[in-house]
């Protein structure tokens, strides 16, 4: 124990002194940093945009109070008057953003049918998207483990290329106390930069603590830990530093850039989803064949789904609102299957992920982490389930004065329904990940003990 | 007799070179032996078997009673070693290299007691406090003699010393064996240096395709003698 802290003591010696390591160490930190500001940053700037709406929603009522200054038709108002289903940032989103950039954080609603709003979302820059999200989550799971190859390649070699291994090995310690030593120096440094951060990530970000600190810890610890453990496994291999330090960037590059992309492609032949725009265009094609057909036919339809409207008023005339809306959802009915398929296909393909992210850790984490932000692609499509019943609410709320033709008063206003929800973590996939992670640390960590064991360390 | 360093019938076999064949030795506490023999000749596979860097093809080394193979750590504690190129921590000074080494063989020294041992070494004491990077050949060698003096160990294995040290220092090192060697110390030494070896030596061996061919006591043996009898070994 006592060579162990001596050993430790003269590789902070060593590093303080390596002006590469330090700069590289303080490359890592400000990415840090910069992705804490990054990702607390997007999303203040998502929280602002959703405080915004609801200003949106109120100044919307009060021109429809303008429009309308006395009694109004529901029908106008479900036409002309919008609201929103709001997707609140978890408090942990800062740290994860996931696919929160990729997919609308709320949605524009209107009387009108579902389908078509819940895809119709804001532009958004390709380029942005492309370039993805430089948050601490991304720093973590991407970054530091070069910083990890960086500080761990040559830990066995560049004592045999510098020549002071066999002095080393002359004093009463063996190989394994010294690359030991080594790895412990470096772990406990990239775990407190990792750590720090997270912590500091955390404060900035105002989360809400709860027993995600503890997993998101565990998650980071492991993640780091899984990299020194692969770079443990080269350094046992007793290559020369050029060697490790390829061998080490391969294995970056395929974990992080190569099965990624060969996953995405796998998944998306296994598990093929109908496109969103398919959907919408086969709704449109029923709620605008709505127009041409007879009003009986279309109100037939609907007082088969909603007998307690059957009762009301005939229609008369060219238009009637009731007749507007009731095709309208007649058109979201139509659809009901492809889009049941839609969503179910997309969980499917979830689940693929989740079930081959075994093959990269990356990946793993990369999910492990979103699900723990809720901001992943379930927590969204719970998001779209939740503005679907929003949607209903409202429907519920206007149909009455639809269907009984109910004068909408000023008053009226105050009683419609107002949306809001936040994703929440997903437990099941953050502890079959950190399960999955566990696994990884173990294997790694086991083969390069082997592979130490094996291969005798040679002083040259 | 005290043996500190022992070989029996000790073998070491490369792929297809035999590089030591069946060595038997034994050198006492307080003796130096000066091991004579050309590049390729064994002495290296000698020391490094001493060091439990390789292992025995066949038979076992001793150091102060415990075989090096089974005791490989353990056997380092009674041993120090300086090589033919002493090679350091660059980016630490002279001062932390040789606490480093120290620290490792469980000696804590303070700040002076370095100063004294890297001084008598031979490094100038304005040295001691810069890095090692900016050290000479024959600088690194001094902190490596330091280095192994500071360890007050029982065997000292030394693999051509003085190799890049000047004249002067050459014979100040000799000076310092000796001392070590009243005190003591048993002291193994592979040398292409027949003068210093007669110098030094209290017997000398010469080695020959991996095998000891001749072990001569150096008391009362000339120098030009004995480099009379390593040439005719050498050209058998």
């Amino acid at each position: 124990m006592n060579k162990l802290r001596i050993l430790i003591k003269f590789e902070w010696l060593n590093f303080r002194a390596d002006k590469g390591l330090l700069i590289l160490t303080a490359l890592a930190l400000l990415a840090g940093l910069y992705g804490i500001y990054y990702g607390t940053t997007e999303i203040e700037r998502q929280r602002e945009n959703i405080a915004a709406l609801e200003v949106l929603t109120e100044q919307n009522v009060e021109e429809m109070k303008m429009k309308y200054p006395g009694d109004a038709d529901a029908g106008d108002l479900g036409y002309y008057h919008s609201t929103f289903a709001v997707n609140h940032p978890d408090s942990w989103a800062g740290l994860s953003m996931g696919q929160r950039d990729l997919n609308p954080y709320y949605l524009k609603l209107r009387l009108l049918n579902l389908q078509s709003q819940l895809y119709d979302t804001e532009n958004i820059n390709p380029l942005k998207v492309l370039s993805g999200n430089f948050d601490l989550a991304f720093v973590l799971v991407y970054l530091f483990p070069l910083l990890i190859i960086g500080l761990c390649f040559n830990i066995l070699s560049v004592e045999k290329e510098q020549g002071t291994l066999p002095l080393l090995l002359s004093q009463p310690i063996g190989p394994a106390l010294i690359v030991g030593a080594k790895l412990v120096f470096r772990i406990i440094l990239v775990l407190g930069m990792a750590l720090f951060l997270s912590v500091l990530a955390m404060w900035w970000g105002r989360v809400v603590p709860d027993v995600r600190v503890v997993l998101w810890f565990g998650v980071v610890v492991l993640n780091c830990l899984f990299w020194f453990g692969v770079a443990f496994l080269v350094a046992a291999l007793q290559k020369n530093s050029a060697f490790n330090a390829v061998t080490l960037l391969g294995v970056w590059l395929l974990l992080t850039i190569v099965i990624p992309a060969l996953l995405n492609v796998y998944v998306s032949v296994k598990q093929p989803v109908p496109q969103a725009l398919a959907l919408t265009i086969q709704q449109r094609e029923v709620v605008h064949g709505g127009w041409d057909k007879p009003k009986g036919e279309t109100m037939e339809k609907f007082f088969a789904l909603y007998p307690q409207w059957r009762d009301t008023a005939e229609i008369e005339g060219g238009f009637a609102w009731r007749w507007y809306y009731a095709f309208q959802h007649l058109g979201d009915v139509a659809v009901a299957d492809l889009a049941k398929s839609y969503e179910e296909g997309l969980y499917a393909r979830q689940q693929l992920v989740n079930s081959l992210n075994v093959l990269s850790v990356p990946v793993n984490v990369q999910g492990v982490l979103n699900a723990m932000a809720g901001s992943d692609l379930p927590a969204h499509l719970d998001f779209l389930k939740s503005a679907s019943r929003y949607h209903d609410s409202l429907r519920e709320f206007y149909y009455p004065f639809l269907y009984r033709q109910v004068p909408f008063t000023h008053a009226d206003y105050a009683g419609e329904p107002r949306h809001s929800f936040t994703g929440s973590p997903d437990f099941t996939t953050i502890y079959s990940g950190l399960a999955k992670l566990l696994v990884s640390v173990l294997l790694v960590f086991t083969a390069a003990l082997l592979l130490f064991k094996i291969r005798t360390v040679t002083v040259k | 007799m005290n043996i500190v360093l022992e070989a029996r019938e000790l073998r070491k076999q490369y792929q297809d070179k035999l590089a030591l064949k069946g060595l038997n030795l034994q050198i006492q506490a307080g003796e130096i032996f000066c091991l004579l023999g050309q590049n390729g000749a064994g002495k290296s596979t000698t020391i490094n078997l001493f060091l439990g860097f390789i292992t025995p093809t066949s038979g076992a080394a001793y150091i102060n009673g415990l075989e090096v193979a089974s005791n490989v750590t353990r056997v380092k504690e009674y041993l120090a070693y300086i090589p033919e190129n002493v090679m350091l921590y660059p980016n630490l000074t002279g001062l932390e290299n040789l606490s480093l080494f120290s620290s490792l063989a469980g000696f804590k020294y303070a700040e002076e007691e370095l100063m004294h041992y890297l001084v008598q070494a031979g490094l100038p004491a304005e040295a001691a406090g810069r890095r090692v990077g900016g050290y000479s050949k024959g600088m690194r060698q001094k902190v490596g003699i330091a280095i192994a003096v500071a360890k007050h160990a029982k065997v000292l294995l030394l693999d051509e010393p003085t190799s890049g040290l000047d004249p002067k220092a050459s014979n100040e090192f000799s000076e310092l064996l000796l001392k070590l060697s009243d005190a003591g110390t048993a002291i193994f030494m592979a040398t292409h240096d027949i003068f210093r070896s007669k110098a030094v030596g209290t017997r000398v061996g010469i080695m020959r395709e991996g095998e000891l061919v001749d072990v001569l006591p150096a008391a009362g043996l000339e120098a030009s003698e004995l480099e009379k009898l390593y040439l005719n070994h050498m050209h058998v």
